[in-house]
C-alpha cells in the first residue's frame, strides 16, 4: 500500500511538474495534459509492446513525440492567440480545444480498447511483509530520477534560469536578451514531454486507453490545487498527497468512493485555503 | 551621431504617447529626460528597446537602425534598460538575478570578472547574494537591477526613474553610482527622472518632455538656470 503510494506519488509529481511548468511560464492551464499522458502511454504501447523496441528507446521516442506536440501547440496556436487575443479566456478555450483535438485523434488512431504492455523487468522484492514487483520499482526509480533531473535543470542551468525568469517577469526577461518565444516553446515541449513520460512509465503498471486523458488532467488539476498553482514545491507536495490518498483509499474503500471523498475533501480544503498549501508565484 | 531618436511617434491604441520626438546622444554622454507624469518618458525608453512599437520615425544606434528589431536583438547590440519600479525577479536569488543580466554572454571568466566589478561598486549586493531578491529593501533592489543591467556589459544604459521612492541618502548613493558608471566604464546613459534637480546635476545635457513632445533641450547647467524649467520642474 505504501509502496503503491510512492509509485503513484513520483509519477504524479512528473505530471504535476509538467503542468506547473506550462502554467507558470505561459499562464496557460494545459487542459490537454492528461491527453499528453495518454499519448505517451500509447507511444510505449506501440514501440515497446507491439514492435518490441527497447523500453528505454521507446521512452526517448515519447520525449520526442510529446516534446514536438507541445512545441507545436505553443508555436502555432498559443503564441498567435497571445498576440491577437484581447481576453484571457481565449487561450483557455484554445487549451480546451487542444485537449479535444488530441482526445479525438487518439480515439480514431488508437481505438478505444484498453492496452497493456509486457513487463519490462520481472521478479518481486520482499520488503518486510510487503511485496514489491520489480516493474513497479523500476517505474518508481525512473520517475524519481526524472523529477530530480528536472529540478536540477530548472535550478542550475542557464535555460532553467531563463524559464524561471520568464515565469516571474515576462517583460524584464525580454530586456535580458532572452528569445522569449523560443524559451516558451521549449518550456511547453518540456512540460508535454513530462506528461508523456509519466504515461510511458505508468502504462507498464496500469495499461492505457484513449479515454484516460481527462481523468489524468483532473488529477493534475487536483494536485496543483492542493499544492498551489505555479509553485514547484507545491506541485510535488500535491503529488505526494494525491498519490498516497489514492493508494490508501483504493486499498480500504470500494472503488469509486475514493474519488468522491477526494473531491469533497478538496472543496472543503479550498474553501479554507484557496491558494493551496504553498501558493505563491513560481521560483 | 552615436544614438539618434528621429521624429518618433508612439501610440497605444488611440492614446498618443509620443509625438515627433527627436533626441540624440553622443558616445559617453549622460542625457537626462525629465517631465511630469504621463509626459512620455517611459514610452521613449520602451520604444528604444522595442517593447513599444513606433507608429512613425526612426531610431539609430551605433550606425544601425534598430527600430524594427526584436527586443532581444536590441539588447544584443549593447542596450540595457532598467525599467521603472525596480523589477527584480522577486523569487530568484540575487546571484541568479545578476546572471540573468549576463544571459547573452558566453565567456564565463569575463562574466566572473564583471561580477567582481559590480560587487566593488555595490558591496551591499555581494552581502545579499544568496537572498531572494524580493526580500531586499527598495534601495538594495535598485542596486540589484542596475547591477543586473551592467552584467550585460552595455554600451548604452537606459535608467527609468532609479530614484523613485528612495530615501534622500539612498538617492545620493544611486546618483553617485550613475556618475561613476559613466565615467569609469564609459557607458552612455539616458536617465529618466522626476527628480529633475538630481538628473540635471549629474547629466551633461537634458530634454524636457511635455505631453509627448520635446519642450526644451540644452546643456544641463543651462537648464538648471532656465526660468521655465525652474518654475515647472525645480519648484523654485
Ligand atoms: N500600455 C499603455 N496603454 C495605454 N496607454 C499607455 C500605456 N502606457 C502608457 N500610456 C499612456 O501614454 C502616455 C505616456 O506614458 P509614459 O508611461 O510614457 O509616461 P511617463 O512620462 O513615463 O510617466 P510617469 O512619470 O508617470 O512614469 C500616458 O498618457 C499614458 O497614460
Ligand atoms: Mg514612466
Amino acid at each position: 500500500m505504501l509502496v503503491n503510494g510512492v509509485v503513484l506519488a513520483v509519477n504524479y509529481a512528473l505530471i504535476a511538474l509538467g503542468i506547473t511548468l506550462i502554467f507558470s511560464i505561459m499562464n496557460i492551464l494545459n487542459f490537454a495534459h492528461g491527453q499528453m499522458f495518454m499519448i505517451g502511454g500509447f507511444v510505449v504501447y506501440y514501440l515497446y509492446g507491439i514492435f518490441r523496441i527497447n523500453y528505454f528507446v521507446s521512452l526517448i521516442a515519447v520525449v520526442i513525440v510529446l516534446g514536438t506536440i507541445g512545441w507545436c501547440f505553443e508555436t502555432f496556436f498559443f503564441r498567435r492567440i497571445r498576440k491577437i487575443a484581447t481576453r484571457e479566456e481565449n487561450s483557455m478555450l484554445l487549451a480546451v480545444g487542444t485537449a479535444l483535438l488530441l482526445e479525438n485523434l487518439a480515439l480514431s488512431i488508437f481505438g478505444e480498447k484498453q492496452r497493456g504492455v509486457p513487463p519490462v523487468v520481472t521478479g518481486v522484492f520482499r520488503i518486510g511483509n510487503a511485496y514489491l514487483p520489480a516493474g513497479r520499482l523500476l517505474v518508481m526509480i525512473l520517475a524519481l530520477a526524472l523529477v530530480i533531473g528536472l529540478l536540477l535543470l530548472v535550478q542550475y542551468t542557464k535555460w532553467g534560469r531563463a524559464m524561471r525568469a520568464l515565469a516571474q517577469d515576462r517583460e524584464v526577461t525580454h530586456l535580458m536578451g532572452v528569445n522569449v518565444d523560443r524559451v516558451a516553446a521549449y518550456g511547453f515541449g518540456l512540460g508535454a514531454a513530462l506528461a508523456g513520460l509519466a504515461g510511458g512509465l505508468l502504462v507498464t503498471v496500469f495499461g492505457v486507453n484513449s479515454g484516460v486523458g481527462n481523468v489524468y488532467s483532473i488529477k493534475a488539476f487536483i494536485m496543483i490545487m492542493i499544492g498551489g498553482a505555479g509553485v514547484v514545491p507545491g506541485a510535488i507536495l500535491g503529488a505526494i498527497v494525491l498519490g498516497f490518498v489514492e493508494a490508501i483509499g483504493y486499498q480500504l474503500l470500494p472503488g469509486s468512493i475514493t474519488y468522491l471523498l477526494i473531491f469533497i475533501a478538496l472543496i472543503v480544503f479550498l474553501i479554507f485555503r484557496p491558494q493551496g498549501l504553498l501558493g505563491k508565484p513560481w521560483g | 551621431m552615436y544614438f539618434e531618436f528621429k521624429n518618433v511617434s508612439v501610440h497605444y491604441d488611440k492614446v498618443q504617447a509620443l509625438q515627433n520626438v527627436t533626441l540624440n546622444l553622443e558616445q559617453g554622454e549622460i542625457v537626462a529626460l525629465i517631465g511630469a507624469n504621463g509626459a512620455g518618458k517611459t514610452s521613449t525608453l520602451r520604444a528604444i528597446t522595442a517593447l513599444a512599437k513606433l507608429s512613425s520615425g526612426e531610431i539609430w544606434f551605433g550606425g544601425k537602425r534598430i527600430d524594427r528589431l526584436e527586443p532581444a536583438a536590441v539588447v544584443a547590440l549593447g542596450v540595457s534598460m532598467v525599467p521603472e519600479g525596480r523589477h527584480v525577479y522577486p523569487f530568484m536569488s540575487v546571484k541568479d538575478n545578476l546572471l540573468m543580466g549576463a544571459y547573452l554572454r558566453r565567456d564565463k571568466n569575463d562574466v566572473k570578472r564583471d561580477l567582481d566589478r559590480v560587487f566593488m561598486r555595490f558591496p551591499r549586493v555581494r552581502e545579499r547574494l544568496k537572498q531572494q531578491a524580493g526580500s531586499l529593501s527598495g534601495g538594495e533592489q535598485q542596486m540589484v537591477v542596475i547591477s543586473r543591467a551592467l552584467m550585460a556589459k552595455p554600451k548604452l544604459l537606459l535608467l527609468d526613474e532609479p530614484s523613485l521612492g528612495l530615501a534622500p541618502m539612498v538617492v545620493r548613493d544611486i546618483a553617485r553610482a550613475i556618475v561613476e558608471i559613466n565615467r569609469d566604464e564609459g557607458i552612455s546613459i539616458i536617465l529618466v527622472e522626476q527628480n529633475s534637480r538630481m538628473a540635471l546635476k549629474i547629466s551633461h545635457r537634458g530634454y524636457a518632455l511635455e505631453t509627448g513632445r520635446i519642450a526644451l533641450t540644452g546643456k544641463s547647467t543651462d537648464l538648471l538656470n532656465d526660468d521655465h524649467i525652474r518654475k515647472l520642474y525645480l519648484g523654485a
